[in-house]
């Protein structure tokens, strides 16, 4: 479980977060979604420890494992001794960590400088490393960055399966399709605050758009797009 | 879990450029110091560990500070670049300190090999004889590369950027390598005769390289072998003794690593 009470973060003058409530619950999958510098990973990075709030508090339970937007160790790391690392730092067995490695087709890869991977690789190696082993929290920034269709399946599969162990995940991105796919709830930030959260019928409806959850191919793009709008439109006072 | 980070580092050290090719230039330049001062006299088997040290202690003191700061400062700009490992259960602290070790690890291999290389060569041509107090000078050299490394790893930590902190590092030894000796001279010729002692005995405990300077030539009794500036310097140093000036060397180490590590819990990465 995670959360969120009151959180803000502010960089010199411009409060890129206003006070943010979020919860998380173990088995729970919940998207964040919203324009560049929307403070989504702001608040990831927040949950993840690895930027401080300016006030609020941040509560978590259980492992964290974080798949940052950028590759977050140096291009010279090399996937082995990274994999040592998580799989030390997890307090979990090696070989669990290079299964997870095998089982997305880099096992041949161990010895390799991440740098001299391509994106996708990249991409798939952190992720592997992220949901190795027993993860009580799962945040993941824009895990479909740089893959191809079998990447972003692998993703799909990856967070499925840590809810299914009973994760609560955490993740922001741009594929509203994979979000409307995956998310039990979604959060939409505009501008640093929560402009919408709830299910996405919860969305359809606060935002006018019809849509039954029965029917296929969810109208995520056109809702999106309607709040967006309407949140500019009402300017900050307003929405806050 | 801190040995698990510290193989970590250690391993992205020991793979890198910097420590092999310190290890090779170090040795080559120790080996060659350590052959051309036994050739001096025309032959190979006149000089001894005592001298042929001196002439090594001035490699050492120009060259460990130089790319101990450079590398430290590198390796403390490069922690902002640890978002994954910084989300580990890790501390701040963990992640500074394990840095510093790994690289310290790293670069005094090297130095031990460099050093190492040229004591074969002297004890090979010219006998054993003061092989021990050889052996302080490569301590003394391992406290110097540790307290540099600790210095460019705050300069790193604190400026952030890596152009920024490896420019502010070469400045650094300027001031560490020439201008604090500078200073002491300023100070000896404006000071009336008999009263500079304490002043530059203070100065000297604001520059590791003096400090390790004046341990390595009082190891090898410099006023006796290294002219009137060693004896001049051993004359300054008269009433202190060697253990102030090697607790100097370590909170040289120690202060800027908590400095770095204070400096990086604060920040966001």
């Amino acid at each position: 479980m995670i959360e969120l009470r009151q959180v803000w973060k502010r960089y010199g003058e411009r409060v890129v977060l206003q006070p943010l409530d979020l919860r998380v619950r173990s088995g729970e999958t919940v998207a964040l979604v919203g324009p560049n510098g929307a403070g989504k990973s702001t608040a990831l990075r927040i949950l993840a420890g690895t930027v401080q709030a300016s006030g609020g508090s941040v509560t978590r339970e259980g492992t964290i494992a974080y798949l940052p937007q950028r590759l977050g160790v140096p291009p010279a790391t090399v996937v082995g001794d990274l994999a040592a690392l998580v799989a030390a730092a997890r307090n979990v067995d090696g070989a669990l960590v290079r299964d997870a490695l095998s089982a997305a087709g880099l096992a041949d890869r161990l010895d390799t400088p991440l740098g001299e991977l391509s994106g996708g690789q990249r991409q798939r190696v952190m992720l592997a490393l992220a949901t190795a082993g027993e993860v009580g929290v799962l945040l993941l920034d824009e895990p479909g960055i740089s893959l191809d269709v079998e990447g972003a399946e692998e993703v799909r599969a990856a967070i499925a399966a840590a809810r299914e162990r009973g994760a609560a995940v955490l993740f922001a991105s741009h594929h509203l399709h994979d979000v409307a796919l995956l998310a039990d709830r979604i959060v939409l930030l505009v501008e640093g605050r929560v402009v919408a959260q709830g299910s996405l019928a919860e969305l359809a409806a606060s935002a006018g758009v019809p849509w039954h959850a029965s029917a296929a191919d969810p109208p995520i793009e056109r809702i999106y797009r309607v709040l967006v709008r309407r949140s500019r439109q009402l300017g900050p006072a307003r929405a806050a | 879990m801190t040995a698990a980070l510290l193989r970590f580092e250690l391993a992205a050290a020991r793979k890198g450029r910097t420590a092999p090719l310190f290890a090779a230039g170090f040795a080559l330049a120790c080996v060659t110091v350590a052959l051309a001062g036994l050739s001096a006299n025309g032959a190979l088997s006149v000089q001894g560990f005592a001298r042929t040290s001196i002439s090594l202690l001035q490699l050492v003191l120009w060259v460990v500070p130089l790319l101990a700061l450079l590398t430290g400062a590198a390796a403390g700009a490069e922690c902002y670049e640890l978002e994954y490992v910084a989300a580990l259960p890790f501390t701040r602290s963990q992640i500074v300190l394990t840095r510093w070790a790994a690289w310290l690890g790293a670069l005094g291999a090297a130095l031990c090999i460099g050093l190492g290389g040229a004591g074969v060569v002297i004890a090979v041509f010219a006998g054993t004889a003061d092989a021990g107090r050889y052996l302080g000078l490569l301590c003394f050299a391992l406290l110097l590369l540790s307290a540099c490394l600790a210095v460019g790893l705050a300069i790193g930590v604190r400026l952030r950027d890596r152009g920024r902190a490896l420019a502010f590092a070469v400045v650094a030894w300027c001031v560490l390598a020439v201008g604090v000796d500078l200073a002491a001279i300023g100070l000896l010729a404006i000071l009336p005769a008999g009263t500079a002692s304490w002043p530059l005995s203070f100065i000297l405990l604001l520059d590791p390289i003096d400090l390790a300077r004046v341990l390595g030539l009082g190891l090898f009794s410099a006023d006796e072998i290294a002219g009137p500036t060693g004896a001049a310097l051993r004359a300054v140093m008269g009433g202190w003794g060697a253990s102030l000036l090697l607790a100097g060397l370590v909170a040289w180490t120690a202060l800027p690593l908590l400095f770095a590590a204070g400096t990086f819990r604060r920040r966001d990465l």
